[in-house]
């Protein structure tokens, strides 16, 4: 597995063109492979990206990938063709390390859904998270399966009675709206789904599902710049 | 000496001092002759009573909230001869909250302050079409002079307006306060000094003004630990090995 980081610049047209479409960035992103992926089975290592907006002009795309990219098309595009290109990082060696107990910062972008139906007799629909309560209970409900537990706050700096009990902060809601033709039909579509990032330190807890947390992505909308969480040492 | 402390706010104010004819300005804070006009009617004295008492008050007002101002086009006719009257221009303050202040003999300060209780004539803001939107009066003080209670009055500005100052933990308030009699400190000059308010002959004099601030707390300030933490750095890279 290797984990890439690139550098956009926001100052380039090629730059807007692809922020400006998730649809656009994730088929940039997969054809930074010689080989064209092939279809991943559910629970295995697959292509993850994100992008941070650390500051309007440090905008970071992060790739996770089980081959070696390839970005030169998006320098080209998009980056700083002569001084600055990308950084690919070994990430199994750092995945094998992992054990229960550790603790770690964490960054996960992430699309939180649920289905629901508003009458008995409507078909369920899937349906953004729209509240950082909600999109926190999200995120709680799947720590155990995917291999953490997000660490707790000490009582004196919880702000308020209920709903503050974790070391989490939910930022940089983006809600998401871009067209797609659909591949097997040919037909024009519509997609629009809101992306959150969660920021907060965890525990490790079960290495495996962790390491599978890492390579095969938490939630929906994974090949539109969700589902990717990286770790860092804790500050 | 004792002090009664006044709220002037409503949706409309127009205080003039030195309008005539048909532009009619409006100062932007109350006149001395606006508000003991309005402690006059309260009492419920005549246009044509004596009003020495009442004009030797010593006056002070507190800007809470400046309001903006705004001009009014208004054209009428006469009621008898159906002629119509000249054009006039009336300028109004819009938003605006004072606190004014009257400084004299304890026992008029008790009589002025029970007459706002019960008045005799209804007040209103400068003009007879600007009622006030809350009660004027506000409290008596005996032991402080003019300047204590004007800077010891809490903040009576609306709430949008001090939510919207809310990254000033305390605000500054211009106070405009009359020169004590006598003394020759330099100041402005305005003619708001009512000598008889009757309405054959209005007269007033001259006093003079000066212009200072005071600060008060402001209720609405958002303190530090309400605003939203930033998200902390996050780079993964730090613990990676290159390829």
């Amino acid at each position: 597995m290797y984990l890439t980081r690139f550098r956009i610049n926001t100052a380039r047209v090629g730059a807007r063109r692809l922020l400006s479409s998730s649809q656009r960035l994730h088929a940039a992103v997969m054809s930074s492979f010689v080989e064209a992926a092939p279809r991943h089975e559910e629970g295995g290592p697959r292509v993850l990206w994100r992008i941070d907006r650390n500051a309007k002009p440090e905008v970071i795309l992060y790739v996770v990938s089980p081959d070696r990219p390839d970005l030169t098309h998006l320098v080209e595009q998009a980056g700083w063709p002569t001084t600055g290109t990308w950084q690919t990082y070994d990430y199994a060696d750092f995945l094998s390390r992992l054990t229960a107990g550790d603790t770690w910062a964490f960054r996960l972008t992430a699309n939180p859904v649920h289905n629901i139906r508003r009458t008995a007799d409507e078909p369920r629909k899937r349906t953004a998270h729209l509240t950082p309560r909600y999109q926190a209970q999200w995120l709680l409900k799947r720590q155990k399966e995917a291999g953490f537990r997000v660490l707790e706050k000490p009582k004196e700096q919880r702000r308020l009675a209920e709903g503050d009990e974790h070391q989490l902060i939910i930022h940089g809601r983006d809600p998401r709206s871009f067209g797609k033709t659909e591949e097997a039909t040919g037909r024009k579509n519509h997609v629009s789904l809101v992306a959150v990032t969660f920021d907060g330190r965890l525990e490790i807890t079960d290495a495996d599902a962790m390491r599978r947390t890492l390579t095969s992505g938490l939630g929906k909308a994974k090949a539109y710049g969700c589902g990717l969480m990286t770790l860092a040492p804790v500050g | 000496m004792s002090v009664l402390l006044l709220r002037l706010a409503g949706s409309l104010q127009s205080w003039g001092s030195a309008a005539r004819f048909a532009r009619r300005t409006t100062e932007s804070a109350p006149t001395k002759s606006g508000v003991i006009g309005l402690l006059a009617a309260a009492q419920g004295r005549d246009r044509g009573d004596d009003l020495t008492d009442l004009a030797a008050l010593r006056f002070g007002v507190r800007v809470d909230q400046p309001g903006t101002r705004i001009r009014d086009y208004q054209t009428a006719h006469h009621g008898d001869t159906d002629k119509s009257m000249p054009v006039s221009e009336r300028f109004y303050l819009s938003d605006a909250v004072f606190v004014a202040a009257v400084e004299g003999d304890g026992v008029l300060i008790d009589e002025l302050y029970r007459a706002l209780r019960a008045p005799a004539y209804l007040p209103y803001l400068g003009r007879r079409s600007c009622p006030p939107s809350k009660p004027v009066e506000l409290t008596v003080h005996m032991d402080v002079g003019l300047e204590g209670a004007l800077a010891g009055e809490r903040w009576h500005a609306a709430e949008w307006y001090q939510r919207r100052l809310r990254r000033e933990k305390t605000v500054a308030l211009e106070v405009i306060v009359e020169s004590r009699s006598g003394g020759d400190d330099p100041g402005d000059t305005l003619r708001d000094q009512p000598l008889s308010f009757d309405p054959r002959h209005r007269r007033y004099g001259l006093r003079t003004v000066r212009s200072t601030s005071v600060r008060v707390p402001n209720p609405l300030a958002r303190t530090v630990a309400a605003r939203r933490t930033p998200p902390p750095d996050h780079n993964p890279a730090t613990v990676l090995k290159g390829v």
